[in-house]
């Protein structure tokens, strides 16, 4: 132990932290020298999107290593590697002296997931089972499993209500990330712990404990990956912070060293702002126009405010992926009681394999759906009317393949196309655009671009949620969400990566 | 004032949610007793061993059959083929086992064999479950059909001699075997490892994934879990029967998923109720007695059970409803 006291002091005041660690450490403890996790150029593609291009980096055993990002940074996708759950590319990782995971990924390496991993239907103690059941016995395995729950959900959380026979489906959110903490830290052979997002839905207290438990394990020589959008945490318990951008490492820095505002700027990064088109904002923001939606919320303080949307405007609603947006997405579209809407809203789906395409039709049946009530009479359609309305849309957008290939056949891109052009051939008065360019090559982008900019002139409402900050630019107006709250409005010009970046990181004041 | 504060205290020390799986079987169970008991009040001369051994020994290949639907139910499938492949068993068992043992035994492990691979098609093809299994029924009905083409062969003899063993204490003879099917099914499901791969691939299969157990391997274990049990099924059929019949049992392969609903378990998976399963087989298998009872066709016994699972369906969506 007393070495390792010995170098945090200088560890802590100088910014070139990989050098002093390794100087202090070769003279002091041999087995530690060599870095657990060395990360040397990892470039891992995923079809058209390059996840990661070439990352580098080490992480030593007993620190806490941060990592920062804002969307599409290549956070996910680190962890998803660095747990064995995805190979690379190219480039090389080892953990340990392992240089490729086991079926059950790199040995000692275990990951506190956001969600998703704990099997709803099953007990606390059978969901550790079935993650731990290499270190808890065959015979009698009903009582150790419950025991090692039990155990280590007191020495994290002391004050947690939760029972190894609970339920998973019947915990509440803060209960069930618990668990899943929990579930990662029983290993045995533990030597790097992973945690996503850990603390999204925790309470203050269960922060304090979780973030204790991760300097207990840093004492004890464990290496800690702590992947977080609150800063103020991750500046809090981390000695290095690495910040991504665009699937690389921008910049590393000791904890100690550096500030909000400095992580800020490093995600921001050199990007280049192309001026947004200036007459639809000029127009559109004149509120002499008739008002189309609103949206009671909150602001990050609590105070009460609104989402408003006026006739012919382009609203974005930008931030961190799942910080609500889809939320107000969904209120619109169910139209709660709460929120003011147009009469006709149309909807586009982000996800077109899931809920956007239906796979067996052709182009053309894909395109009417939505305005085919709108198209028939009595009850009956009317086919010509519906062809006129295909091969309108289908010249306009250049959709290839015309209105008859099979939907299934087209490109990513013109399957997009298709599920734009449905809604706006609809006579809705508003649409609610649900990240629907993920994954789309960056002509169509364009292309769609336009079309949504020429159909708001013609009086639409576009409401558009993005998980690309680049592409808020072509809003009117843009709301950045924090926590399911309004952190800020944008106009026009000021719709930047920038901006956008420091906003989605306000937190309320005094937490 | 005294009960609230009971009630408080136990609703306290129970593990969340699991009334909710618990109430549903429990409440079939409740159903069960009372149809029992109105039988009796109707025909005393069921309260003894061979009246009882009367009324149940038609139900145990159905109970049995039941587990075997509620192991497929809990990894989120459902098997529309159990009707045709115990109605299979039985030919196998009225003939191949009774005259040459050994080639008997090898075509039942064949059969367990082949469910197995049909699950490692379901997961390796992503064919849904139902149309798999729909499938594989017709396979079933045609070698059943090339082994028996008419009803007819004979129960090896010691399934007769099963079929007339009278326990000691006049405990009914199926009644025996039902609850040791069901307790085998009950152990394997929520006791084994086995069991929490079982019901974690129904619940979430990537909780599954990560951590590092085989999709494949679990569901192929899995289908050939529920072929053991559909084999136990058509000899206890066999028994039953006295002969083999393909087509003794179609309409097995509803009844069954309506004995799992009506024992608590779900459509979506994860959801193991080997208990609540045996109470929901025997209510249906006794409504049967009832509806004899009371003069009515027996005809009627589809529709009746149809709106039993539609009113427990319904039932239970509202007490979910007002229990969140």
């Amino acid at each position: 132990m007393c070495p390792r006291q010995r170098w945090r002091g200088p560890f802590l005041q100088n910014g070139d932290i990989a050098v002093v660690l390794t100087k202090t450490i070769s003279k002091t403890n041999t087995a530690a020298r060599e870095p657990l996790v060395q990360v040397r150029r990892v470039v891992k593609t995923y079809g058209p999107t390059k996840a990661l291009s070439g990352v580098t980096l080490d992480v030593h055993a007993g620190e806490v290593f941060g990592v920062v990002g804002h969307n599409g940074a290549g956070k996910s996708t680190l962890m998803r590697v660095l747990s064995g759950l995805d190979g690379v590319d190219s480039g090389s990782v080892q953990i340990g002296g392992a240089t490729r995971p086991s079926g059950r990924g790199f040995p000692g390496v275990r990951m506190a997931y956001q969600e998703g991993s704990l099997a709803q239907e099953l007990t606390v103690y059978e969901n550790i089972y079935l993650s731990s059941k290499n270190w808890i016995a065959d015979r009698r395995w009903h009582g150790a499993a419950s025991r090692r729950a039990a155990a280590r959900l007191d020495e994290i959380f002391p004050d947690h209500a939760i029972k190894p026979a609970d339920y998973v489906d019947d915990l509440t959110l803060a209960d069930r990330q618990m668990v899943e903490i929990s579930r990662a830290t029983i290993a045995d052979d533990l030597s790097v712990l992973i945690l996503d997002e850990p603390t999204e839905s925790l309470s203050g207290s269960a922060v304090d404990h979780l973030y204790d438990y991760v300097r207990k394990l840093r004492s004890s020589n464990h290496a800690i990956i702590l992947v977080s959008h609150r800063l103020k945490e991750i500046l809090s318990v981390c000695d290095r912070v690495v910040v991504m951008k665009d699937g690389a490492v921008v910049s590393t820095h000791a904890a100690a060293s550096v500030t909000e505002q400095d992580l800020f700027l490093a995600m921001g990064g050199e990007v280049v702002i192309e001026k947004p088109v200036q007459g639809t904002s000029q127009a559109a923001t004149d509120s002499a126009r008739p008002i189309s939606i609103k949206v009671p919320m909150a602001t990050v303080d609590g105070a009460a405010t609104q989402i408003v949307a006026h006739k012919g405007e382009v609203i974005g609603l930008a931030g961190i992926a799942g910080q609500g947006q889809e939320k107000v997405l969904d209120r619109l579209w169910r139209r709660n009681g709460d929120v003011q809407v147009s009469a006709a809203l149309a909807y586009v789906p982000g996800d077109r394999q899931r809920s956007g395409i239906l796979p067996i039709w052709d182009v053309a049946r894909n395109l009417t759906i939505t305005a085919l009530p709108s198209l028939g009479k009595n009850g009956i359609r009317q086919v010509d009317k519906e062809n006129a309305l295909v091969t309108k849309w289908v010249d306009q957008l250049k959709i290839r393949g015309g209105s008859s290939a099979a939907i299934t056949g087209l490109s990513g891109g013109n399957q997009q196309k298709v599920i734009v052009a449905r809604a706006f051939a609809s006579d809705a008065d508003t649409i609610l655009l649900d990240d629907p360019f993920r994954g789309v090559d960056v002509h169509t982008k364009v292309e769609l671009y336009q079309l949504i900019k020429s159909e708001a002139r013609k009086g639409r409402t576009i409401v558009w949620y993005s998980s690309e900050n680049s592409e808020m630019q072509h809003c009117d107006r843009a709301y950045v969400l924090r926590a399911d709250r309004i952190a800020g409005e944008l106009h026009g010009t000021d719709i930047t990566d920038e901006r956008i970046i420091s906003l989605s990181f306000v937190e309320a004041r005094g937490s | 004032m005294v009960s609230t504060a009971i009630l408080e205290k136990f609703r306290f020390n129970l593990p969340k949610g699991l009334a909710r799986r618990v109430l549903p079987g429990f409440l079939t169970l409740i159903a069960m007793v009372m149809i029992l008991l109105i039988c009796g009040a109707m025909q005393p001369r069921i309260w003894s061993q061979n009246g009882l051994t009367l009324i149940m020994s038609p139900i145990v290949a159905l109970a049995i059959a039941s587990m075997a639907q509620m192991v497929m139910m809990s990894i989120g499938d459902i098997d529309l083929g159990i009707g045709f492949f115990v109605g299979m068993i039985t030919t196998i068992v009225a003939t191949l086992l009774r005259e040459t043992p050994i080639l008997g035994v090898l075509a039942l492990a064949g059969s367990v064999l082949a469910y197995a691979l049909l699950g490692a098609l379901v997961q390796l093809r992503s064919v849904p479950s139902l149309i798999a299994t729909l499938g594989a029924s017709f396979v079933w009905l045609g070698m059943g059909l090339f082994v028996l083409p008419v009803p007819g062969g004979s129960a090896p003899d010691w399934l007769f001699a099963y079929a007339f063993w009278q326990p000691p204490l006049s405990i009914p003879a199926p009644l025996v075997t039902m609850v040791v099917a069901t307790a085998l099914t009950w152990f394997v499901t929520r006791r084994t490892a086995l069991g929490v791969r079982f019901r974690s691939l129904g619940s979430n299969p990537v909780a599954l994934m990560r951590s590092g157990g085989s999709l494949v391997v679990t569901r192929m274990l899995a289908y050939g879990t529920v072929g053991l049990l559909g084999v136990l099924a058509g000899i206890t059929l066999t028994a039953e029967i006295g002969g083999g019949d393909v087509n003794a049992v179609p309409g097995y392969t509803l009844t069954t998923v309506a004995a799992v609903i009506l024992g608590g378990g779900m459509f979506t998976g994860g959801r193991a109720v080997a208990w609540g399963t045996l109470a929901g087989a025997v209510t249906l298998g006794l409504l049967t007695v009832l509806l004899t009872l009371l003069s009515l066709s027996s005809n009627l016994q589809p529709a009746v059970q149809g709106f039993i699972v539609i009113g427990v369906l319904a039932g239970r969506l509202v007490v979910e409803r007002m229990t969140r």
